[in-house]
C-alpha cells in the first residue's frame, strides 16, 4: 500500500473509529484498526465484536492494498504530528509493518493481516429510513440517562427503538432502569412503518451522540431485527442490537393522576440541589409536601442534620407528602425543555408523571421513594 | 584451677550432646544403622515420647560378638571400609551413634549375624559398658534406648511435651522411609494406631507409592513431577503446585544421595523457583531427590548431618530451579484440586440448615437495615415481572472446544467470571487474574528477550560491606549485570554502583545491595532483585490486563481460554492465588449429595 494523504483528515476519522477499540484486548486484533486503500479514498475500520465504525477519507492512493495497526498508538503518533502536515502511509508487500511517513518523522508500526479483521456481517437490513441529525440526537439525549446497568436485565441496557402506528404514526425512542422511564418521540419517518421493536445498547448510543455533529445534515438508518446501521456523511456505525424482548413499558405511565402541580423548572432544580446538600451518599431522598399553591422540600439526614424550602407554586389539590430520590428529579428537570414543569402525582406509592408544559413529545415517569 | 584431662564418660557424654540432641535424633541414628546394615524391614516402638523407650528392630547383616563389643566404643565403626572420608556412601560414618546413646541413656543391643547360630547381647547404662552375654533373637538386630538422658538431666528439662517428641521421632522416620521405598517400615507409639509402609519397589513408581503412603493422597493429586540431570547430577520428586501451598515450611522434604537434609543451597533453590508463583508468606511442598556423586558432596559437616556442602552449589542451585521450574511451566494447566474440594466443602456448609430462617422470596427493593434510617427506593411493578423472553445471555455452545482442558466458554456472570464447560465438568474463570498472568508471562518473557535497560547513576553509589561480602558480590558482578545491576569493586570493603534496573525506578541502591549480600550466604545472590523486578512487571501487568467489570463477548472469552491453555503457570496469579477452578461433574454430584 501507498498513501498519501492530509494529517487533519486521518486525525479526525482516527478520532471517531479509535474510540470502539478497547485499552485491553483478550484477541490481539481487535486492538487494531483496518486500514484500507482503494480508489475512492482510505478506509478506516474499528469494532469491539459488537460494534463496527467505518469511515472513509479523501486519500492519494498511489497503491491499493489493506493491513491493520495498532488502534490507539496509530491516532496517538497521527494526533502529534505537526499541523498541516502531509501522511504519507506504505506497507511492504510481507505487509507485517505499516510505515508512517511525515516531514523529517518516521515510525514503523507492527501489522496484522486484514484478513484476520473481524467482519460484522450485517446481512440484509430490509427497514430503511432517514432522520434529521438532530432529531435522531435529541430522541437519544432525551432518553438516554435512564438507561439500566444492570447487566441481569440486559434487555434493560439499551434505548427501545420502535414505531407506534397509531392515528398519528411516531418514532419512539424509551429507556428504563426500574425506577424512572424516559420517552421521547418524533413523527414517523417514511419507511419506518412495519419497523421491528428494537434495542440499540448503550454503547453504540454514546457512540451516536459522539458522532452527530452537523445537526443539519440527514443520518440514513437501515435495520434488521438483528443490526442496526447508521450512516452519517462519511461515517457508517454498525452495532448488534440486544437479543430480547423489551417490556411492555406501557403499563407504567399512569393515565390516572389527577393532582397537577406546575412549578418554575430551574427554580424547583436549584432548591432539590440546595436541599439535598446535607443527605448522605445513599439514598439521597427529597420529601416534597404539598398544600394548596406551597411546595416545601425537606431532606433530613439523621447523621448530620436537615434542610427545608419553601416554594410558591401552581397546586390545588389536597394536600400531599411524596418522597424521590435528588438524583432522579435532578436527571429529569435536566432534561425538560420549557419553562415550567408540570408533575402529576397519585399518591405517595405510585408513579409520577413528568412532563414540559408545552407539548413536545417526552414523558418522564419516577417512581417515588419511602420516606 | 588445675588442667586436668576429663574422664572417657564425661567425654562421651558431652559428645552425645551433639549426636542425640532429642529422643528423634536418637531414632534416626538408629534407623540410618539399620538401613546402612542393608534391612529389609525395620520396626520402630516408641514410648513416653521416646524418652522411656526406643526400639527399633531390624533383620539386616547383625554383628558378631566382637563387634558388638567395639560398636558400642567412641569412633568405632564398620563404615569406612577404606578410610576414605572423600566418597560416603552410607548414611552414618561417624562411628559416634552408639556410644553417644550409651552415654546417656540404659542401652541394650541383641544381634545376630546371618547365618550364626546364636544372638548376643551387650548393655550399656550411663556410660558403663556390661560384658557381652548370649541372649535370643532371630537374625538381624534389635536396639533398645531406655531412660534417655537419665545421665544428663539437665537435658532432660529441655524435653518438649510427650507428644511433641513423638511427633519429631515419627517425622524422622517418615522422611527416611520416604528416602527407601524398598524397605518395609512400622512405627509404633503410645496413643495412636500403629502405621505400617509396605515395601515398595526401588525405581521411580515405588517412590511415588511410597510418597503418596507417607504425605497422604492429596499431594499426588496436586504435585506435578520433577525429573531433571545435569552433569552427573539428577533430581527427581514431587513438586507440589502453588496453588497447594502450605503456611511453613515443614513440607519440604530433601534429599541428597538418601540422606534427608535441610540444607540452605537446596532450600534457597527451592524458593527462587517459586518466587513469582506464590507470595511472600506461602511456602510450596516438595519431596526432592538428589543423587549426586558422592564425591562431589560434603557430609561431614554437622554430626547431625542435615547440612551438607556441595563441591559445586551453583550447579546445584541452577539444576534445581530449571527443573521445578519446567515442571510447574508443564502442571500450569492444572489448578489445585483442592479448589474444587474447598468450594464442595464451602457450598455444603452454606446450604440446608443455615438458611432456614430466611425465604426464596426476595424483596422487590433492599431492605436498608431500620438503624441507618434509610428510605427505599420503589421500582415499577409493571417492570418487576421478568420479560417474556427472559433468556440468559449464555452462548451457544462450540462442540470442538468441549475437550480443550478449560472447555467452551458458555456464560461471564457479573462482569467478572467466565463459566466455561468441558466433556466432564465445569469451569469458573476469574478474568482478571487469568489475563493479569497471561500479560506478566508476557512481559517476562520480553525481559528475557530484550535484556534489563540499565539507568546509569550520575553519582556512582558507594555502599560499606564487610570486605568478605563486598568480594562475594563482586564475583557475581557478571550475574547482577544481566539484571541490569552494575557493580564494581571499590577499596576491599565496599562496592560501587554505577548502574541500576530503570524499571524499578529511584531505588535506594545502599538497601538493594545490602540485601543482596544477605542473601549470598543462601547461595540466592540475586532473588532479592529478580523479586523486585518481578513486582514492577507484576504491577504493571495488572494495569495491562482486562478488568473485572468488563463485559467480554463470547470469542473473547473463548480466546482468553485458549491463551491461557498456551501459558505457563496460568493456574495461578502472580500471588499464588488460582485462576481458575474446576468443578468435576462427580464434584458436583458430591454437592448435590448424589455420591
Amino acid at each position: 500500500m501507498k498513501v498519501t494523504l492530509e494529517r487533519a483528515e486521518l486525525v479526525k476519522a482516527l478520532a471517531h473509529v479509535h474510540r470502539v477499540v478497547e485499552r485491553r484486548n483478550t484477541i490481539p486484533i481487535l486492538a487494531n484498526v483496518l486500514i484500507r486503500a482503494t480508489k475512492n479514498g482510505l478506509e478506516l475500520k474499528a469494532t469491539d465484536l459488537d460494534l463496527e465504525i467505518v469511515e472513509t477519507i479523501p486519500a492519494e492512493v498511489k497503491q491499493a492494498s489493506a493491513t491493520t495497526v495498532p488502534a490507539h498508538m496509530f491516532y496517538d503518533i497521527v494526533r502529534k504530528l505537526p499541523e498541516g502536515a502531509q501522511v504519507e502511509l506504505q506497507s511492504g508487500s510481507d505487509k507485517s509493518a505499516l510505515q508512517v511517513r511525515a516531514g523529517r518523522s518516521r515510525f514503523t508500526l507492527q501489522a496484522l493481516p486484514e484478513t484476520d479483521f473481524p467482519d460484522l456481517a450485517a446481512g440484509e437490513l430490509p427497514h430503511k429510513f432517514k432522520v434529521v441529525a438532530a432529531d435522531l440526537k435529541r430522541l437519544v439525549d432525551k432518553t438516554q440517562f435512564a438507561i439500566s446497568t444492570e447487566e441481569t436485565r440486559y434487555y434493560l441496557n439499551g434505548i427501545y427503538l420502535h414505531a407506534v402506528d397509531e392515528k398519528n404514526a411516531r418514532l419512539r425512542a424509551v429507556a428504563t432502569d426500574g425506577h424512572r422511564l424516559a420517552q421521547a418521540e418524533l413523527p414517523l419517518p417514511k419507511g419506518a412503518s412495519g419497523m421491528p421493536g428494537v434495542i440499540v445498547p448503550r454503547k453504540t448510543v454514546a457512540e451516536i451522540q459522539r458522532l452527530i455533529e452537523d445537526a443539519g445534515e440527514e443520518v440514513e438508518i437501515e435495520l434488521s431485527p438483528a443490526k442496526i446501521r447508521f450512516s452519517l456523511g462519511s461515517v457508517v456505525l454498525t452495532s448488534k442490537l440486544i437479543d430480547g424482548t423489551f417490556p411492555d413499558y406501557g403499563r407504567v405511565i399512569p393515565t390516572g393522576n389527577d393532582k397537577t402541580l406546575i412549578v418554575d423548572k430551574s427554580d424547583f432544580a436549584a432548591a432539590v440541589d440546595r436541599v439535598s446538600t446535607v443527605s448522605s451518599e445513599r439514598g439521597r431522598a427529597v420529601k416534597l409536601s404539598l398544600t394548596s399553591g406551597k411546595l416545601t422540600l425537606s431532606v433530613t439526614n439523621p447523621d448530620s442534620g436537615s434542610a427545608t424550602e419553601e416554594l410558591e407554586v401552581d397546586y390545588g389539590s389536597e394536600a400531599l407528602d411524596i418522597g424521590f430520590n435528588s438524583r432522579y428529579l435532578l436527571d429529569i428537570t435536566n432534561q425538560l425543555e420549557g419553562d415550567k414543569a408540570r408533575l402529576k402525582l397519585a399518591d405517595p406509592g405510585s408513579p409520577t408523571l413528568l412532563e414540559d408544559s408545552e407539548k413536545s413529545g417526552t414523558l418522564y415517569v419516577l417512581m417515588p421513594m419511602r420516606v | 584451677m588445675p588442667v586436668r584431662q576429663l574422664s572417657e564418660i564425661l567425654i562421651n557424654r558431652i559428645a552425645a550432646g551433639e549426636v542425640v540432641e532429642r529422643p528423634a535424633s536418637a531414632v534416626k541414628e538408629l534407623v540410618e544403622n539399620a538401613l546402612d546394615a542393608g534391612a529389609r524391614r525395620i520396626e520402630v516402638v516408641l514410648s513416653g515420647g521416646g524418652s522411656r523407650l526406643i526400639r527399633i528392630t531390624d533383620d539386616g547383616a547383625g554383628m558378631s560378638p566382637a563387634d558388638l563389643s567395639l560398636a558400642v566404643e567412641r569412633h568405632a565403626t564398620s563404615k569406612l571400609a577404606d578410610e576414605n572420608l572423600e566418597s560416603i556412601a552410607t548414611l552414618g560414618f561417624r562411628g559416634e551413634a552408639l556410644p553417644s546413646i550409651g552415654a546417656v541413656a540404659r542401652l541394650t543391643i541383641v544381634t545376630r549375624m546371618k547365618g550364626a547360630d546364636s544372638a548376643w547381647e551387650i548393655l550399656v547404662e550411663g556410660g558403663k559398658k556390661h560384658p557381652v552375654k548370649p541372649a535370643a533373637l532371630g537374625e538381624g538386630t534389635r536396639v533398645e534406648v531406655r531412660d534417655l538422658f537419665f545421665a544428663t538431666p539437665a537435658r532432660m528439662k529441655f524435653m518438649k511435651t510427650e507428644r511433641a517428641e513423638t511427633q519429631a521421632a515419627i517425622e524422622a522416620v517418615r522422611r527416611l522411609a520416604l528416602s527407601r521405598p524398598d524397605v518395609a517400615f512400622t512405627i509404633v507409639a503410645e496413643d495412636r494406631a500403629p502405621v505400617t509402609y509396605a515395601a515398595r519397589t526401588d525405581d521411580n513408581e515405588g517412590r511415588l507409592a511410597r510418597m503418596a503412603d507417607v504425605l497422604g493422597g492429596e499431594l499426588r493429586e496436586n504435585a506435578v513431577a520433577v525429573q531433571g540431570e545435569r552433569e552427573g547430577v539428577g533430581v527427581t520428586g514431587l513438586a507440589g503446585l502453588p496453588t497447594f501451598s502450605k503456611a511453613n515450611s515443614l513440607s519440604q522434604y530433601l534429599f541428597v544421595n538418601g540422606r534427608p537434609v535441610r540444607d540452605k543451597v537446596l532450600i534457597g533453590a527451592v524458593r527462587a523457583a517459586y518466587a513469582d508463583l506464590l507470595h511472600g508468606d506461602r511456602h510450596p511442598v516438595v519431596a526432592l531427590f538428589i543423587r549426586i556423586d558422592p564425591r562431589e558432596v560434603d557430609v561431614n559437616v554437622h554430626p547431625a548431618k542435615t547440612e551438607v556442602r556441595f563441591r559445586d552449589p551453583g550447579l546445584i542451585r541452577g539444576l534445581l530451579i530449571r527443573a521445578l521450574k519446567d515442571a510447574l511451566g508443564e502442571g500450569s494447566m492444572r489448578s489445585s484440586s483442592t479448589g474444587a474440594d474447598r468450594l464442595v466443602a464451602f457450598a455444603r456448609r452454606h446450604v440446608g440448615g443455615a438458611r432456614a430462617g430466611s425465604t426464596w422470596r426476595g424483596s422487590a427493593a433492599p431492605a436498608f437495615a431500620p438503624g441507618f434510617a434509610e428510605e427505599t427506593q420503589q421500582a415499577f411493578d409493571a417492570l418487576a415481572s421478568p420479560s417474556t423472553d427472559a433468556r440468559a445471555n449464555v452462548v451457544p455452545v462450540a462442540a470442538e472446544l468441549l475437550d480443550r482442558p478449560l472447555g467452551a466458554a458458555r456464560a461471564q456472570l457479573h462482569e467478572t467470571y467466565i463459566v466455561a464447560q468441558t466433556r466432564d465438568g465445569l469451569i469458573l474463570v476469574d478474568q482478571h487474574a487469568a489475563h493479569e498472568r497471561i500479560v506478566y508471562e508476557k512481559l517476562k518473557a520480553a525481559l528475557d528477550r530484550d535484556g534489563i535497560r540499565r539507568q546509569i547513576l550520575l553519582v556512582p553509589a558507594v555502599v560499606e560491606l564487610d570486605a568478605n561480602d563486598a568480594a562475594n558480590l563482586v564475583e557475581r558482578a557478571d550475574d547482577l549485570a544481566k539484571l541490569g545491576l552494575v557493580i564494581e569493586a571499590f577499596g576491599g570493603s565496599a562496592v560501587l554502583v554505577r548502574e541500576v534496573p530503570a524499571m524499578l525506578g529511584e531505588t535506594d541502591a545502599a538497601s538493594l545491595i545490602r540485601d543482596l549480600a544477605d542473601h549470598l550466604a543462601e547461595w540466592d545472590a540475586s532473588l532479592p532483585l529478580e523479586r523486585r523486578l518481578l513486582a514492577v512487571a507484576s504491577s504493571m501487568s495488572c494495569h495491562g490486563s482486562v478488568r473485572a467489570g468488563r463485559r467480554l463477548k463470547p470469542e473473547e472469552m473463548n480466546a482468553l481460554l485458549r491463551e491461557m491453555e498456551a501459558t505457563e503457570n496460568a493456574g495461578q496469579c502472580n500471588h499464588g492465588r488460582p485462576t481458575y477452578v474446576e468443578l468435576k461433574l462427580e464434584d458436583i454430584e458430591k454437592l448435590f449429595g448424589r455420591r
